[in-house]
């Protein structure tokens, strides 16, 4: 799998990418690269990463999204987690691993609303 | 309603099965040739031998009897019975014949037909064939073989029927237990994007799993933002209850939404520190009402009086 | 009564692409015998755990997918060989270390919690043996 299988759009401002695919280690290595890229190419503010589509979420790619997450806040980039499904959180959960360090909202909206708070809140400091 | 078909899938009746259990039955071609031979004596002797059967057994005995309370459900009956018996002397014992045994035990697990009763009528129904099978054909050592080949069907029936009517009798109570565990954590709507659910009783790892797992799912679905947990009904909370509890908490933020704990009392409270939870990262509050306001504000609510 | 093995699939893995197979596989089978969302998405997940042990640290092994039936319930078993390095100390291998060095450890224990059975066996310089098994949940 190479670069670019994941879209990355940017809507007013901020970065959105949409998992819809499952994710073998190579792509989500991929993911990662790109993300940042696009950090880099685009200084949004704010990342909303959407994995409505992902059925499954191994540890490999749950350490990608906490670490992608950690690499955009270095960036200036603030990163929130939405669409997680119930199966997914329940297995990371048992498995005892903790996604600490990110923030999560439900859909895409609300994602856009908290990376909305977490700015001004920012800003005023 | 499962399909005889699903029910061979999954009580494993294949081809290999079959074989298997032919070979352990003693169920060999010669005996299914035998039967076969033996259709017309068999048809001759069926309808008398059902109707001595509901006559002398069925219609006599105080319980049984109460299984047909009208004409019509008894025609019905002594129809199906005899085209039953009648398929003992098809010559033919395949994944068909099978399947169409696998209807009795269901059937029976369904109306509530107990194993005594079809037991029983297999029993009689030997004893009544082989009566007329030796006034007929005589004690000779043919007749002997015919009616061991008659005896192993009648066997081999019975071990369908009871295995079926176990099968069935297992989906019911998985379906009544589906249904407790639905009624035991009843997550309620509160108000829109705020849910609550009250627990109640004993939480262990099986329960708090599946507490865990329909919290997940009504989140997802309303897309609700807050879940009030209210913990005032369970007896006990240890550490393991605690550590379920955290670990519901944190697989609710991973959706996004967040967690409120309440019915927290003294002991509780005192027990969770002393243990050494940490609940820093949860809501927490004492009561439920307290609970439901911080819930309310978390959507951007809040209740006031009305003026006047 | 032992369990009553109804199938037996055996696939290599030699490439993650391989893990990803047999993850489909195992996906496949237990919606096929019935297994609820959560207790597919566990097995799944494990298998993805596993599978990818042996192809990061052994780079070649096998997964035997094995269909159970205990009287009424299926069940998926699962076992994953390699010839590879072996673990010197399961115990401490399953203790869960924290740190992202020890990511085979935080595999196998976290994997544990998501099975009915986990069955591990190692000797260094021989290779691994992980078997696992889920049932349906009633």
């Amino acid at each position: 799998m190479q670069s670019g299988m994941i879209p990355i759009l940017k809507v007013g401002g901020i970065l959105l990418a949409s998992i819809q695919t499952e994710l073998n280690d190579t792509s989500a290595q991929a993911f990662q690269q790109d993300v940042l890229k696009a950090i880099e190419r685009t200084r949004s503010r704010g990342l909303v990463i959407d994995i409505t589509g992902l059925d499954m979420v191994d540890t490999f790619v749950a350490r990608i999204l906490t670490d992608s997450g950690r690499m955009a806040k270095l960036m200036g980039t603030e990163t929130v987690l939405v669409g997680m499904r119930p199966e997914v959180a329940a297995t990371l959960v048992r498995m005892g691993f903790s996604m600490q360090g990110v923030h999560t909202a439900l859909n895409v909206d609300e994602g856009m609303a908290l990376l909305a708070t977490l700015r001004s809140s920012r800003d005023g400091e | 309603m499962t399909s005889p078909l699903e029910y061979m899938n999954r009580l494993g009746f294949t081809e290999q099965e079959l074989s298997s259990r032919r070979t352990y039955f003693q169920l060999v071609d010669e005996d299914l040739a035998r039967l076969s031979a033996l259709r017309p004596f068999a048809e001759r002797h069926n309808d008398a031998i059902v109707d001595a059967f509901y006559q002398e057994l069925l219609l006599k005995h105080s319980e049984s009897r109460l299984f047909f309370t009208d004409q019509a459900t008894l025609q019905r009956a002594m129809a199906a019975q005899k085209r039953y018996f009648l398929e003992l002397f098809s010559g033919v014992c395949d994944l068909a014949y099978l399947e169409n045994r696998l209807r009795v035990g269901t059937t029976h697990q369904r109306i509530g037909v107990a194993p005594k009763w079809y037991l029983g009528a297999y029993a009689h129904y030997l004893r009544l064939i082989s009566a007329r099978l030796l006034a007929e054909q005589g004690y000779s050592a043919e007749t002997q073989e015919k009616l061991r080949s008659i005896q192993k069907i009648i066997f081999f029936d019975m071990s369908i029927a009871i295995e079926t009517y176990i099968a069935a009798g297992l989906d019911a109570l998985a379906r009544h237990q589906a249904a407790i565990r639905e009624l035991s954590t009843p997550v309620i709507q509160l108000y829109e994007r705020v849910l609550l659910l009250p627990l109640i009783g004993t939480i262990d790892t099986a329960r708090a799993m599946q507490v865990m797992e329909k919290v997940l799912v009504r989140v997802a679905e309303r897309q609700a933002k807050v879940i009030v947990l209210d913990i005032a009904g369970v007896p006990v909370v240890d550490t393991r209850v605690a550590n379920h509890l955290l670990q519901t908490t944190e697989a609710v933020r991973l959706l996004g939404a967040s967690t409120v704990l309440t019915g927290i009392s003294p002991q509780v409270a005192q027990t969770m520190v002393q243990l050494g939870v940490d609940l820093s990262k949860m809501h927490t509050r004492a009561s439920l009402e307290e609970g439901l306001e911080l819930a309310l504000s978390l959507t951007g609510r809040v209740i006031r009086a009305k003026e006047g | 009564m032992p369990a009553r093995v109804l199938a037996t699939q055996e696939m290599k893995i030699a490439s993650e692409d391989d893990v990803v197979l047999v993850r489909r596989a195992v996906r496949s089978l237990a919606e096929r015998r019935g297994f609820d969302s959560f207790a597919s998405a566990a097995l799944t997940t494990a298998v993805t755990e596993l599978g990818r042990n042996i192809w990061i640290h052994a780079r070649h092994g096998a997964a035997i997918i094995e269909e159970l039936e205990d009287g009424p319930r299926p069940g998926v078993r699962v076992e994953f060989k390699d010839q590879g390095p072996g673990i010197p100390d399961i115990n401490w291998a399953m203790a869960g270390g924290n740190s992202t060095a020890s990511s085979l450890g935080l595999g196998l224990s976290g994997t544990k919690r998501l099975v009915d059975d986990f069955q591990i066996q190692s000797e260094v310089g021989r290779g691994t043996s992980v078997r696992i098994t889920k049932w349906k949940r009633f």
